[in-house]
């Protein structure tokens, strides 16, 4: 831990701090004129092998991620925490490279922080989510390389101008989304946006409407139904008696629902 | 000036005597280590002098809001990229005050051609005991004193910081005769209002060395808290939360005052 001693007292925002401390790589440059198809790009493939998925209900927003993390055809893990609690209030769920998505989901933690504690006011959610999105930018000429691609999903409550939740989902070059009922990204997203679809418009009732037990049930649901088809995502593993990590944020915070609690609604409504 | 030593001593000394007349004035600070975390008050509304600087740490400052400012950047700066590189478990104030800020001070003081730091400074880093917590003081010249036993004194669970020595010792005599380490929190923060008037009283009498009775105590602090704001911030022992600090609101401190 060394101090600068000529330090002037202005605060630079996190990422820049550390690339000032070469504690961090500097951003990758998009080189635009490597012709497409060119060296560069010639192994650029989507790899964002994962399930995860987000939405509203009655008590705030779930978030709920699958447990496998894959390498080409091999299972590499069968526990990975995909649903990552960045403060309070806020979650970044990821699909993608993981070296990646937890680097960006530490130096953002750590970007809120260092910013409430030089500025004395809490970073504002808009802010917050630029901040995820000038990550994921700075990122993009990795993934134009081939490795590091993130595409995560951001929840979070906010309190001004009301108490509402919101929910974002990106893209991998930094675009922000916010959505009104769900999102879902990675390898199986396709199978579980149709179910989050069809259940919003015409299950039992819309999704906001659900109570936490319905919502948890519909989550394992969309992720079992994800891993049916997709072999990078996990599911439910019903051997192993792992369950997906679910999360819910809302106006008092995050909670971590026990494996217990998703074991006893999987049992009585999935499985 | 190398030449001339004794010309040097006297600059420092000179420049001592300036610093603590520059600092004389500054409202007192106490900080106290009680059952479930750890306490830091002062009373003011001028400026805001208590501040987290991380997960388990926290900072009052007297001086130079200039001063003061680059600091606690610096020690947040140092504290967070140390909190990302490795672990938030391996920043410890002990090395942040003992290996980066006291050198740091200690050498702007003693070159007398440039700026010393115009600062006092309180932290607390708060443990998962109450024996655990650690309590610093360091002073414009790098000088830090803690609150660990030392073969000459008990451990202390508490510290305090004022603008002068008389009214610092009288406010730390104060805390070691009312404060119990083991105190539930209205316990403490009566203590830690207490601990303030008798260092902001010392602070207007000049140069005393008696401790005020019971009786003025506490009719001082009444009249302090009648038309002046807390500032307080607590440090929570909860293992559960990453983030101990919470700054506390002057309304919800002034319900659990029962005068």
């Amino acid at each position: 831990m060394r101090l600068d001693q000529n330090f002037a007292g202005t605060a630079d925002d996190f990422p820049t701090l550390l690339r000032r401390k070469g504690l961090l790589g500097p951003a990758a440059i998009v080189d635009p004129i490597s012709p497409v198809g060119g060296l560069h790009q010639r192994n650029w493939e989507p790899t964002e092998a994962t399930t995860i998925l987000a939405f509203k209900f009655s008590g705030g927003v779930l978030v709920a991620g699958d447990r496998r993390a894959t390498s080409g055809n091999t299972v590499v893990y069968d526990r990975a925490d995909k649903v990552l609690e960045i403060d309070r209030h806020s979650i970044m769920a990821i699909a993608g490279v993981p070296a990646t998505a937890w680097e960006m989901a530490r130096v953002l933690e750590h970007s809120f922080q260092y910013f409430r504690r030089t500025q004395l006011q809490e970073m504002s959610v808009d802010g917050k989510v630029r901040a995820l999105s000038k990550l994921l930018r700075d990122n993009f000429g990795f993934v134009m390389q081939g490795v590091g691609m993130v595409v995560p999903i951001f929840a979070t409550y906010d309190s001004h101008p009301k108490p509402e939740a919101r929910l974002y989902f990106y893209d991998a070059m930094g675009a922000q989304f916010e959505v009104t009922d769900y999102a879902a990204t990675g390898s199986g997203s396709p199978a579980v946006r149709g179910i989050l679809y069809y259940e919003n418009n015409w299950g039992a009732k819309p999704l906001q409407k659900l109570n936490e037990d319905e919502a948890v049930s519909i989550a394992l649901r969309a992720l079992d139904t994800a891993a049916e088809s997709d072999t990078s995502t996990g599911g439910v593993d019903r051997s192993g008696k792992i369950y997906p990590l679910i999360k819910i944020v809302s106006q008092d915070g995050i909670t971590t629902l026990a494996e217990t609690k998703i074991a006893a609604v999987f049992k009585q409504t999935v499985a | 000036m190398i030449e001339e030593p004794y010309r040097w001593v006297e600059a420092i000394a000179n420049r001592r005597e300036y610093i603590e007349a520059q600092l004389a004035s500054g409202s007192p600070i106490a900080a106290l280590g009680y059952r479930d975390g750890i306490l830091f008050l002062t009373l003011g509304q001028t400026r805001q002098k208590i501040f987290e600087i991380y997960n388990r740490i926290a900072m009052g400052a007297i001086g130079h809001p200039g001063d003061i400012e680059r600091l606690r950047m610096a020690a947040i700066e140092l504290a967070s990229t140390e909190g990302f590189t490795r672990s938030a478990a391996d920043v410890s104030l002990r090395r942040l005050v003992h290996y980066s800020l006291s050198p740091v001070m200690k050498s702007a003081f003693e070159q007398v051609y440039g700026a010393p730091y115009l600062a006092r400074m309180l932290f607390a880093e708060v443990g998962e005991r109450p024996e655990e917590d650690l309590f610093l003081r360091v002073e414009y010249d790098g000088e830090i004193a803690t609150s660990g036993a030392t073969f000459a004194q008990a451990r202390n669970d508490f510290a305090a910081l004022s603008g002068t020595r008389q009214s610092r010792e009288l406010m730390e005599s104060f805390l070691q005769a009312e404060h119990a380490p083991d105190t539930g929190f209205e316990a403490a923060l009566k203590s830690a209002l207490d601990a303030w008037s008798v260092g902001q009283m010392a602070l207007q009498t000049g140069d005393t060395k008696e401790m005020p009775v019971r009786t003025a105590v506490e009719k001082y602090r009444r009249e302090q808290l009648a038309n002046t704001g807390i500032e307080a911030g607590i440090l929570e022992r909860d293992p559960s939360r990453g983030i101990r600090y919470r700054a506390l609101m002057d309304k919800e401190l002034r319900a659990l005052i029962h005068d």
